[in-house]
């Protein structure tokens, strides 16, 4: 998760007074699990699972590279590539800006000794110092925006050096609500944790047996020290994540989830957020002009036939 | 009767790769064969793939292809149902199902029902078909196919056990989704489908076998879990979730006979009342009759009246005038 930081000035809505729809939390050691949310972790994981096999083959590559973090989503990631395709064809890549966190590099780290996999660290510090050398003054939201565009670059040069494609760690969560850098963060050739929520991703998680202080850790950007997304977003995810799956999966409109128990300045905020995002989750719009148009009218599946390099 | 082996091919068609499909299609008739099967069901668009979107038109076969006339010979002693892109002498393309016998296409069925909504976008790419029969098979029973959502339309079970079927099978291509811990089965889609089958079999006293395809095609996964049922709406066979594989289930089809004996419940189908209801609703929805049980100010076809817009929303509205 990175930069970026979501169109919020509604100040301090803190919780529901009762669970929605009478489903009360689960509570597991390590996290809060909304109830609604819950997946079967066994079959997410075989789909998954097939469809990283599935893309790689379609496009005719044997390896992965994945941008290491130290948090829960791209760990999960890296988890659940090794898993499918062992973790010998996963180089992780730890790209740490010189104010991250010392206990994110530590846990990446970890994440690759438990798996076993190929690692790089690329320290960024210099090319983002560079750049904004002669602008000291610019925000921690240009910093951020720049420095995810940076890992972008990074891991797209070790697509070529790796031949390995660069595989999406953004979870359904922070897309929606715009939490992303575009073309940085989001940038990928497929996204497998894509479709699921932060609590899905802390279950799926648990069942990958994801180091427990990964998973016990409040999510964080890492662009300086102390941020934490929910401290940013000023909303807890499990609230987050249950107010996203009724208001977009389950169609309730915004009176039904304030009936429901969801304060409406919330749910107000939360929908500004949704709607001022969507040109993050979609391929920019080209002009139409001639007689098929990429997108438009010209569709195909982007697997198709004679796509596979080589 | 003698004892029906039925294989399932339950495989992960490549996208748009016909030349690959169709030869993976003939290997797996033999292995059918060497089994001792006596029908052998592909999934739907098992020659082609699934989301094809504008490769449809690439990869569309005209009846007399000789590509679909080699797999009919290939299929010879044996009854085998195969789903691909028809293209009509018009130049319209379909959803296929043919069911293959004695060397020839004994009959094709063209998707009724286009999906077109959610992650589907069907009715853009193809036309649909306008003809539901049941037709008699080598088997010694008839045959009745569906492709994927033709059963979500409850006419259609109905007519085509109505029609003479014994046997009705659909094949998909069904993307799973909704992964609730809830799910009885851990997948959404898998538990409707389980309960449609098994409600089917049970209401037109048929034999219901579904085969569905696994694999992905870009972001959708396809889940399997292939079945055959018996008439009394019981699972015979149920084949695994997302694996591929050709499996094989026995039936007798001395069930239909028993079951419809026990439970006659086609003997007592009133398909005139259907026509009869079915004829005035159409009038009514097109302004052509009057409903005389509808409120004066409904709408066609819609018994009730809308209520005030705002307190209700159109079609409701609290107890009757």
């Amino acid at each position: 998760m990175t930069a970026s930081r979501p169109a919020g000035d509604v100040g301090a809505p803190k919780g529901v007074s009762r669970p929605a729809g009478g489903v009360g939390a689960s509570m597991s050691a390590l996290y809060e699990m909304p109830a609604e949310l819950a997946i079967d972790t066994s079959i997410a994981r075989r789909v998954i699972a097939e469809f990283i096999r599935g893309q790689l083959r379609q496009a005719g590559f044997e390896k992965t590279v994945v941008g290491l973090s130290g948090g829960i989503d791209s760990a999960v990631v890296a988890f659940l590539v090794a898993e499918a395709i062992g973790a010998e064809r996963l180089l992780a890549v730890l790209m740490p800006y010189r104010t991250s966190s010392p206990a994110s590099r530590t846990d990446a780290e970890t994440v690759v000794a438990r798996l076993g996999c190929a690692s790089e660290v690329v320290d960024i510090s210099p090319m983002v110092d560079a750049f904004f050398a002669n602008d000291q003054d610019a925000s921690s939201l240009r910093r951020g925006n720049f420095m995810a565009r940076q890992r972008m670059a990074v891991l797209y040069d070790r697509s070529v050096t790796w031949s390995g494609l660069v595989v999406g760690t953004g979870n359904k969560t922070e897309s929606l609500i715009g939490y992303t850098t575009l073309f940085g963060d989001s940038a990928c050739a497929f996204n497998p944790i894509g479709d699921l929520y932060k609590s899905q991703i802390r279950q799926m998680a648990e069942a990958l047996g994801v180091p427990e202080a990964i998973i016990r850790k409040a999510p964080s950007a890492d662009l300086w020290p102390g941020q934490t997304d929910e401290a940013e977003a000023d909303i807890s995810y499990p609230l987050l994540d249950r107010l996203l799956f009724w208001r977009v999966d389950k169609r309730r409109s915004v009176d039904e989830v304030v009936a429901m128990g969801f304060e409406r300045t919330l749910v107000e905020r939360v929908d500004r957020m949704i709607a001022s995002s969507e040109f993050k989750r979609q391929v920019p719009p080209i002009a139409k002009l001639g007689p098929r148009t990429a997108g438009v009218d010209y569709l195909y599946p982007r697997r198709r036939p004679g796509s596979a390099r080589g | 009767m003698q004892p029906l082996r039925i294989a399932l091919a339950q495989i992960a068609p490549r996208l748009g790769l016909l030349d690959e499909n169709l030869a993976r299609h003939h290997e797996i008739i033999e292995e059918a064969r060497g089994k001792g099967a006596g029908l052998v069901v592909f999934p739907e668009l098992g020659l082609t793939g699934y989301l094809l979107q504008d490769l449809a038109a690439e990869v569309a076969m005209r009846l007399d292809d000789p590509r679909l006339a080699t797999l009919a010979s290939a299929a010879k002693g044996m009854s085998v149902i195969v789903s691909f892109v028809e293209e009509s002498g018009d130049h319209r393309l379909f959803i296929a199902a043919a069911l293959l016998e004695e060397g020839r296409i004994a009959h094709v069925h063209r998707k009724l029902y286009l999906p077109t909504y959610g992650l589907f976008d069907e009715r853009r790419f193809f036309a649909a078909g306008d003809l539901l029969r049941a037709v008699p098979s080598r088997l010694g029973v008839g045959v009745g196919l569906a492709v994927c959502e033709d059963f979500w339309h409850l006419n259609v079970p109905q007519i085509l056990a109505l029609d003479g079927a014994q046997i009705l099978v659909n094949v998909s291509s069904s993307p799973g989704r909704d992964l609730a811990a809830t799910n009885e089965v851990g997948l959404g889609t898998a538990t409707s489908w389980r309960n449609l089958m098994r409600t089917y079999a049970q209401l037109t006293t048929s034999f219901v076998i579904f085969c569905n395809r696994v694999g992905v095609d870009e972001s959708i996964s396809f889940w399997g879990g292939s079945e055959v049922i018996a008439p009394s709406g019981e699972a015979v066979f149920s084949a695994p979730f997302f694996e591929e594989g050709l499996f094989t289930a026995d039936i007798s089809l001395a069930d239909v006979r028993r079951e419809r004996i026990g439970l006659p419940l086609l003997r007592d189908e009133r398909p005139e009342l259907h026509v009869r209801e079915l004829a005035r609703i159409v009038a009514e929805r097109a302004g052509l009759a009057t409903d005389s049980t509808a409120d004066d100010l409904a709408e066609a076809g819609l018994d009730v009246a809308p209520g005030d817009p705002i307190e209700n929303p159109i079609g409701f509205r609290a107890g009757r005038r």
